[in-house]
């Protein structure tokens, strides 16, 4: 059976298509990295949302496990891993951002 | 806290051709914006350019001499 952590995080990347792995809430950001990647998809205009890791150490952990990736935010479109807006800003610049966001909205 | 020759050369330890420059951003020395041109980049996406950088400050990231960290990861042809 799948750590339930990891079954748990599995679900919720499929269910959000753009998900936010953060601190603090989309109502009240604790972090300037999560909130700057708030605003960086707030220019899109698709639905994103925002789960607080804070408060859970060992969800932190399973995610940085999963992701082979150390720091906060964490970022997933369409339940794959792209890291933060360090990777997300040069996609963008490549235009390779906008047809992705496309594609996952395509048919909701 | 943590100088940027010393943080230049944990990065050398995984990348030793890699050309560093380092911004403070806040002026507390812990909060870096920093950018490693290396061709060991090429054939590697963003994503593990980024890891790359990030196992080579495995162990200031850990002891928190760094708190925040911007990259910049581009081969020697800017690509």
């Amino acid at each position: 059976m799948a750590d339930p952590l990891e079954a748990e995080i599995q679900q919720e990347i499929k269910k959000h298509k753009i998900l936010i792995y953060g601190k603090g809430t989309k109502a009240l950001p604790m972090c300037g990295f999560t909130r700057e990647t708030m605003q960086f998809f707030d220019q899109y205009g698709y639905p994103y949302e925002v789960i607080d890791v804070l408060p859970n150490p060992a969800k932190r952990e399973a995610l940085t496990k999963m992701t082979n990736w150390p720091t906060l935010p964490k970022v997933f479109i369409n339940g794959q891993f792209y890291g933060d807006t360090d990777i997300l800003e040069p996609m963008e610049k490549k235009g390779e951002l906008e047809p992705l966001l496309k594609e996952t909205f395509k048919n909701s | 806290m943590i100088t940027t020759d010393s943080l230049t050369d944990y990065v050398r330890k995984a990348l030793p051709d890699a050309k560093v420059s380092v911004t403070d951003r806040t002026g507390t020395m812990d909060h870096f914006s920093i950018r490693v041109v290396s061709d060991l980049f090429k054939g590697k996406n963003l994503l593990d350019r980024h890891r790359l950088i990030y196992n080579a400050l495995d162990e200031p990231m850990k002891d928190g001499r760094i708190h925040a960290l911007e990259i910049k990861a581009e081969t020697t042809d800017g690509g």
